[in-house]
């Protein structure tokens, strides 16, 4: 019995269009994926596209996409006889009622397994397609799929599957089904939220019912080679996560299977509950008939819309799944916000736009899901209740029912959008903060997020009309969703085909919506006439009656439209047309439209014909710059009429000069003394000019330009602009002249290159090339130079730049600003301009102010202070600050970052300005941030960096290095614990993701995760080491040495030079393993008890495990035997609480490491509790979390 | 007075199945009833007329509608009771009857309520009125599905096989609430039970295998068999001996016995008895024999 059930599921399932429709897609998908180079699903330039890591991968983003196969196949299977309505015969007949239940499910189970078995199949064969880029397909290990649809792929759908199965079996509605998906979904994405926030890992990784999150949490610190070759073991989290969950997925088998019986199934239609009395048996003596003819004049075309309407509306929000799903979207929107963290776990204030972005963020996906399953279930009601034959009969017009269900859907949304303002409203409020926003709420959340979502609402109807099928309808939606992440990545990237696309389009308190809310209505009235036309089909398709076949009905289409819809139609597609017309001369013609593929071989076509001829040529050098700026923030442009002054710095004549430009640089205007244009290429903006007579080397000459940026009409996408209405900020890379060409615009990622047939990129020069030591890694055409700008913007504008404010006066509606440098700077500054308000304060006759947006006032007085410390410490340990004064101006949160000018900071109102830094427990980073900026008043200002490898190091991480002394300053010693967790667990999780090679620290390749994360604690540890003196005795004397000049610039080897004449040669070892040498601890404390000696003395016995390893550019780590001075600590309490003082810390001390397994014995004053080895995660630990452990007492 | 006129009308299924092989008719004011077997192509047909699914050919008219261009114009004159249909969950008959005549052109909120307040009476549901029509017997069911038939005055009214599963009550009072609404317009009945045609129909067809076999009044068409329906009780066994030798029309099990009927101009045999003819008899006699062709073609 149970077999012929079984057997009679798979076969009703596999014979069914939906089973080959899933395999097919999930195939061809997955397939497109794998072999497609731009697409790439867990793998990297480094990453196999078969390797584990990416198989992993690949099967879990698909379960996630797939959760809706065992909502077609398993589900379906209990709720099909009651919407086919044979259930009263499958019920009754003597079917034992397990035997249906196991036997549907086991049957519904296999058909889902062997639809998405098409996804690994598509690997396997994806990977051995001929095209493929070698070096990025690793050798055939079954055991790697395996692993993936048996850790993770059958697992998955058998949890979602379960979870729906048994929410059907319940309630026997597909809404609260469809409810229960979106709850699981919900889960995945908190716990993907939470897992950016250390102290939630653990909990999370337990909870994600899809194992993502495990899966991840299990490889954070995985290399590249790890990645190829490794599976995660089965143990710890990812075990448990896995027994946790298939655990439910059995437990609500059972309870199906005991709960389950026929008599209860279709209760609500079969049932007698709540029966009609039975009327008493008059005769009818006599009918008259009610003789009251209907009207169909407009005014009842319009009460008949509206009824139905309120109808259609009360169908969807009567209904319990309507709640649930607000219930969850409250919850996501909570799960949001707690867990989502701005830098080092500390909180933002709550203000609005980052609320609305938090929204943006976690309902990505889940209103989209809503959508799908909604459209099915309004667009079937009729059909499923067997209702749709008498309201089809009736006169009403197929327009009343089509537009009405669509509007209860848009109710549907905007109901789950009001909820979730609502929650967020609260929570601002709970927070302190009550400057509610409205306008900001309803604009970004009915025309950000609330319109394409409507006009997916109509696709979906769409669909669902023109399939005929449920299912194929949702599939049809999900296809065109995955198609334009496809599309995107394969450099299909216009809006104008991607449905509901529009352009990025960010929100700042600064700029308010700036130029980007009309961009966005031209997309929207695009793709709203669009979705007209969609509706109107949907309208002439629409099935009234039997389901007539999809060819019948488009065949037929041409004749059925009327007088409103064929006028409505053409208007629709006359807006289409012109509107889409309009963004197409916007976005390709008036400018530049450059699909990702596109910008690639334009890269390479730069190098090959310019890069390989101009590199290195021979070229003078910038000494002088005066630039004159005019801003104008209403227009979003601005001109610059600029001169420099070239000196040949070269041993040889020169005779020919070339001019670069960046991108944006519209050139009015250039000239060079006695020199003439003689070659050029307008579309890499290279200018080619001869001397009449070379110019000889000591000899200078001018260089006069006139320059504008515009920003006209606007850009498929990137409408960022640097000016703004209110925020411009640009800096002169972006339109003044270069000269010469930098290397920096070739093609970096090695894939690329492959693909573009390029030979590997140096990176950087080697660390050992003198001839790169006499320029410097900004740029190669200038050392220092001398600047001067007098700058203009609109008059309620405030204009900044580099330098000593002279003048400052206002002509007409232009407000003038002359800012001069009396001593010489980097060839690198910027000029902002925005109605700011200005903090400012004295330190010993330099002036320190924060250019900020008025409403932004929290922290300004923190920023001051660490300036203040900031300046302080350096000049005492460095060399005295170099300027008179030291200012911060806030730019819009289109970018997140600080950036260190002379004497200038440019900082972005999203890191630090609204950090909310009320609780003392949070990570101060706005100290750090601005602590870590005024240290490059010395490293970069003071000291540059020769154009070699290592470069990064001694800018970015001596700039840490300084930001994390004055925070020990300011902070204490056992308080910088947390700080270096963060960068410790950034660096070790960066790994993985290296393109090409990672590189001990000396020789660091502009790789971020390496300056400035590894950085921060080897600077941390090494002056814990050496002594902080030691270190700060070295970097003065490096200023002494290489400071204010390029003859040569600094380089990684003289600091190590220093380093070492300063430590003594005791600390050789130390310097090469943390510099030159990537070393990874493996530290542990396995136990520790405590015996009371009396006296409140204790002794207390740790044992710890200890090794070292040392890893290759790959990440391939071989052990060596550890010789160390390693911190040994004991404390009153866990270090997770502990913030600052010193008050828990009974012994720290160092203490020699030099066996796999030792024993310390300590005695200490006072009851230890934790204790451990490198307690304060100083030295680069992949498992930081196991170095304490708490103290027992002995028996 | 209304006349509905079919010609021509073929529907052929996916499945090859012949729903409707060429069907002519001229339907009258008054009840029409359309008789047929399981599966004769009686729904498709009232789908059909009810302008639920399109023919593949033909032409449908209602007095001056061409319903198959305009099915819009027929819908605001159609009542129309499916074979089967489902309601909205927890709805009261009330409110779905107010819902429907909406739908139906009904804007006037005190009109509409006016009206559905006299139709629940007429259909006797006024007790039940306020609750909900999931929870209804089968013959109240039915009773709603004709009250909201009736909506805005059709000149047209459909339904199909409205007596199945009723009880003899519940199917009498059905029958009555029938022959009055057929006073005034077309209805279109369509049915297996003999017995609501010959209590019901002024005018009928007998449709099988997608055809219309025979048409015209019960009571003629009974009258033509008049005489030669012969009767006789047989032993079970030679069921398939007298099958072959007469025109058998029915055979059924009287007390443990096998009584057969059988079509014949004269006495086939001394062993049987007249019998009146019925419209049973005509039924039967005309499925049979075109069945019978059916099967000889076949063969």
């Amino acid at each position: 019995m149970l077999i012929d059930i079984t057997r009679f599921e798979i076969r009703y399932q596999l014979k069914s269009p939906v089973f080959v429709a899933v395999f097919l897609i999930f195939f061809l998908l997955t397939f497109g994926a794998v072999t497609i180079d731009e697409i790439q699903i867990g793998s990297t330039s480094a990453v196999n596209i078969n390797s584990p890591h990416a198989i992993i991968q690949t099967i879990l983003v698909w379960t996630l996409f797939g959760m809706f196969i065992p909502t077609a196949f398993l589900v379906s299977g209990i709720l099909r006889d009651s919407s086919f309505n044979t259930q009263e015969l499958f019920y009754t007949s003597p079917v034992r009622e397990r035997d249906y239940l196991i036997g549907r499910f086991i049957g519904g189970a296999i058909a889902t397994v062997l639809a998405f078995a098409s996804v690994p199949l598509a690997i396997m064969l994806g990977s051995v397609m001929p095209w493929l880029d070698p070096d990025l397909v690793g050798p055939f290990a079954l055991g790697h799929y395996a692993y993936g649809m048996f850790v993770f792929g059958v697992p998955n759908l058998m949890i979602a599957g379960m979870v729906m199965f048994s929410v059907a079996n319940l309630t026997r509605s597909n809404m609260l089904t469809y409810v229960a998906l979106v709850f699981l979904l919900i889960i995945y994405f908190v716990a993907s939220e939470a897992l950016q926030n250390p102290q939630y890992r653990n909990v999370m990784a337990l909870a994600d019912p899809f194992g993502f999150n495990t899966y991840a949490e299990a490889t954070r610190y995985y290399t590249a080679a790890e990645r190829n070759t490794l599976l995660p073991p089965l143990q710890g989290h990812l075990l448990g996560n896995r027994l946790i969950w298939v655990g439910v997925a059995v437990a609500l088998f059972a309870f199906n299977v005991a709960i389950f019986r026929f008599r209860k199934a279709g209760l609500k239609r079969f049932g007698r509950a709540g029966a009609a009395a039975v009327s008493p048996t008059a005769e009818i003596e006599h009918i008259v008939l009610p003789r009251i003819a209907p009207s169909f004049s407009r005014r009842a075309a319009l009460t008949l819309f509206g009824s139905r309407v309120w109808f259609e509306i009360k169908g969807v929000v009567f209904n319990v799944a309507f709640w649930v799903l607000l219930a969850l979207g409250i919850f996501n929107t909570l799960g949001a916000l707690i867990f989502s963290v701005s830098a080092y776990g500390t909180p933002n204030y709550p203000v609005t736009r980052i609320m609305v972005d938090l929204i943006a963020g976690a309902f990505s996906l889940v209103p989209l899901i809503v959508i799908i399953f909604y459209s099915s279930e309004v667009i079937w009601r009729e059909r499923g209740l067997r209702f749709n034959e008498v309201i089809d009969a009736t006169p009403a017009p197929s327009w009343v029912f089509l537009f009405s269900k669509y509007i209860a859907m848009l109710c549907v949304l905007a109901g789950l959008f009001l909820v979730v303002m609502l929650t967020t409203m609260l929570v601002q409020l709970t927070r302190g903060y009550s400057e509610f926003e409205v306008g900001q709420y309803i604009q970004r959340l009915v025309v950000d997020i609330g319109l394409p979502l409507a006009f997916i609402a109509v696709l979906a109807i769409f669909f669902q009309v023109l399939t005929n099928n449920r299912w194929l309808g949702m599939l049809a939606v999900m296809i065109v969703f995955i198609g334009s992440l496809v599309f995107d990545s394969i450099g299909l990237e216009h809006n104008l085909y991607d449905f509901g696309g529009s352009p990025w389009s960010p929100y700042s308190d600064m700029n308010g919506y700036g130029h980007f809310l009309a961009i966005s209505i031209w997309f929207y009235l695009y793709w709203g006439a669009i979705s007209v036309i969609l509706l109107i089909l949907s309208y002439l398709l629409w099935n009234r009656g039997t389901l007539t076949p999809i060819v019948t009905r488009l065949r037929r289409l041409g004749g059925s439209f009327g007088p409103a819809t064929a006028i409505v139609g053409l208007l629709s597609v006359a807006t289409a047309v012109s509107v889409g017309g309009w963004i197409y001369h916007n976005t390709v013609i008036v400018n530049d439209y450059i699909p990702g593929p596109a910008a690639e071989r334009r890269a390479a076509a730069f190098e090959r014909g310019w890069g390989e001829r101009l590199l290195d040529v021979p070229q003078p050098k910038i000494t002088d710059v005066s630039i004159d700026v005019d801003i104008y923030p209403k227009t979003r442009r601005y001109e610059a009429r600029g001169q420099y002054t070239l000196e040949n710095k070269t041993d040889a004549p020169i005779s020919r000069v070339w001019l670069s430009y960046g991108e944006a640089a519209i050139i009015d205007q250039h000239a060079i003394d006695n020199a003439s244009l003689s070659e050029f290429d307008a579309d890499f903006g290279i200018y080619g000019f001869d001397f009449e007579t070379a110019m000889q080397p000591g000899e200078r000459r001018d260089l006069q330009f006139v320059v504008r940026v515009e920003n006209p009409g606007f850009r498929n996408s990137d409408n960022v602009s640097t000016v703004n209405y209110n925020g411009t900020f640009f800096n002169n890379y972006e339109a003044m002249p270069s000269i010469g060409i930098s290397p920096t615009a070739f093609l970096q990622d090695p894939q690329a290159r492959r693909r573009q047939g390029l030979e590997p990129i140096q990176r950087a020069y080697a660390l050992e090339d003198e001839r790169r030591w006499r320029e410097h890694y900004l740029r190669g055409d200038s050392d220092f130079v001398s600047f001067k700008t007098i700058v203009s913007t609109s008059r309620d504008q405030i204009a900044v730049a580099p330098g000593y404010l002279e003048r400052e006066w206002v002509e007409g509606d232009r407000q003038y600003f002359e800012y001069v440098m009396d001593t010489p700077i980097l060839n690198f500054y910027s000029w902002l301009s925005a109605r700011y308000a200005v903090a400012e304060r004295d330190w010993n006759g330099t002036l320190l102010q924060v250019f900020y947006h008025p409403p932004h006032n929290w922290n300004i007085e923190r920023m001051l202070e660490a300036s203040e410390d900031s300046l302080s410490y350096f000049s005492d340990a460095f060399s005295p600050f170099q300027y008179r004064q030291f200012r911060i101006f806030e730019f819009p949160a289109y970018q997140s970052f600080a950036q260190s000018f002379p004497n200038s900071i440019p900082y972005s109102e999203d890191i630090g300005f609204i950090a909310d830094l009320r609780n003392p427990d949070d990570l101060d980073y706005v100290y750090y941030v601005t602590a870590h900026e005024a240290a490059h008043q010395w490293w970069a200002h003071q000291v540059m960096a020769a154009n070699v490898q290592g470069g990064t190091m001694l800018i970015e991480t001596l700039a840490q290095y300084g930001a994390l002394m004055v925070m020990k300053q300011e902070y204490g010693e056992d308080a910088m614990r947390r700080f270096l967790k963060y960068e410790l667990d950034n660096y070790l999780s960066s790994r993985g993701s290296e393109a090409l090679e990672e590189l001990p620290l000396y020789k660091v390749e502009n790789q971020a995760y390496i300056h400035y994360r590894k950085g921060a604690v080897i600077m941390y540890a090494l002056q814990d080491y050496v002594g902080e003196d030691v270190v700060n005795r070295t970097l003065s004397r490096l200023i002494d040495l290489r400071g204010f000049q390029g003859d040569p610039y600094a380089t990684t080897l003289d600091f190590l030079d220093l380093l070492r004449e300063e430590a003594g040669p005791e600390w050789d070892d130390l310097i090469t393993d943390f510099f030159e040498r990537i070393i990874i601890f493996d530290l542990k404390a396995t136990g520790a008890t405590k015996r009371a000696l009396g006296d409140n003395l204790w002794e207390v016995t740790l044992d710890v495990d200890a090794a070292k390893f040392v890893a290759d550019g790959a990440g391939i780590q071989t052990e060596e035997p550890i010789d160390y001075m390693v911190d040994i600590g004991i404390f009153t309490r866990d270090l997770e609480g502990s913030i600052s003082g010193s008050d828990h810390v009974l012994f720290m001390e160092k203490r020699r490491v030099n066996a796999d397994q030792m024993q310390f014995v300590i005695s200490v004053e006072g009851e230890p509790v934790w204790a451990g080895i490198d307690p304060y995660n100083k030295l680069i630990d992949r498992n930081a979390d196991d170095n304490l452990t708490p103290v027992s007492l002995t028996n | 007075m209304s006349l509905l006129s079919i010609t021509g009308l073929e529907k052929t299924y996916k499945n090859r199945v012949r729903a409707l092989d060429g069907i002519n008719l001229d339907i009258p004011n008054g009840i029409f009833g359309l008789l047929g077997p399981n599966g004769a192509g009686k729904s498709t047909l009232m789908r059909t007329i009810a302008t639920l699914q399109a023919p593949d050919a033909g032409r449908l008219t209602f007095d001056e509608i061409d319903v198959l261009a305009e099915p819009q114009k027929l819908r605001a004159q159609l009542g129309y009771l499916p074979q089967d249909f489902g309601v909205y969950p927890r709805m009261s008959a009330r409110a779905l009857l107010d819902h429907l005549a909406v739908l139906k052109g009904i804007a006037t909120p005190k009109v509409r309520r006016q009206l559905v307040d006299t139709l629940l009476e007429q259909t006797n549901l006024t007790v039940a009125a306020n609750k909900p029509v999931a929870g209804y017997s089968g013959g109240m069911r039915q009773r709603f599905g004709i009250a909201q038939a009736l909506i805005g005055d059709p000149k047209l009214v459909i339904v199909d096989e409205p007596t199945a599963g009723l009880d003899p009550e519940e199917r009498y009072r059905f029958q009555n609430l029938l022959s009055e609404i057929g006073e005034n317009v077309v209805v279109i009945l369509s049915t297996h039970i003999v017995e609501d045609v010959s209590e019901l129909c002024p005018q009928m067809a007998i449709m099988a295998g997608g055809r219309i076999l025979k048409g015209g009044n019960p009571a003629t068409l009974t009258a033509e068999l008049s005489g030669k329906v012969w009767r006789t009780a047989i032993d079970r066994a030679l069921l398939a001996d007298y099958r072959a030798k007469h025109q058998v029309i029915s055979a059924r099990l009287v007390m443990g016995q096998t009584v057969i009927q059988v079509l014949s101009e004269v006495q086939p045999g001394s062993e049987f008895d007249p019998a009146d003819a019925t419209l049973e008899d005509v039924y039967f006699a005309t499925v049979r024999s075109a069945s019978g062709r059916a099967a000889s073609q076949a063969e």
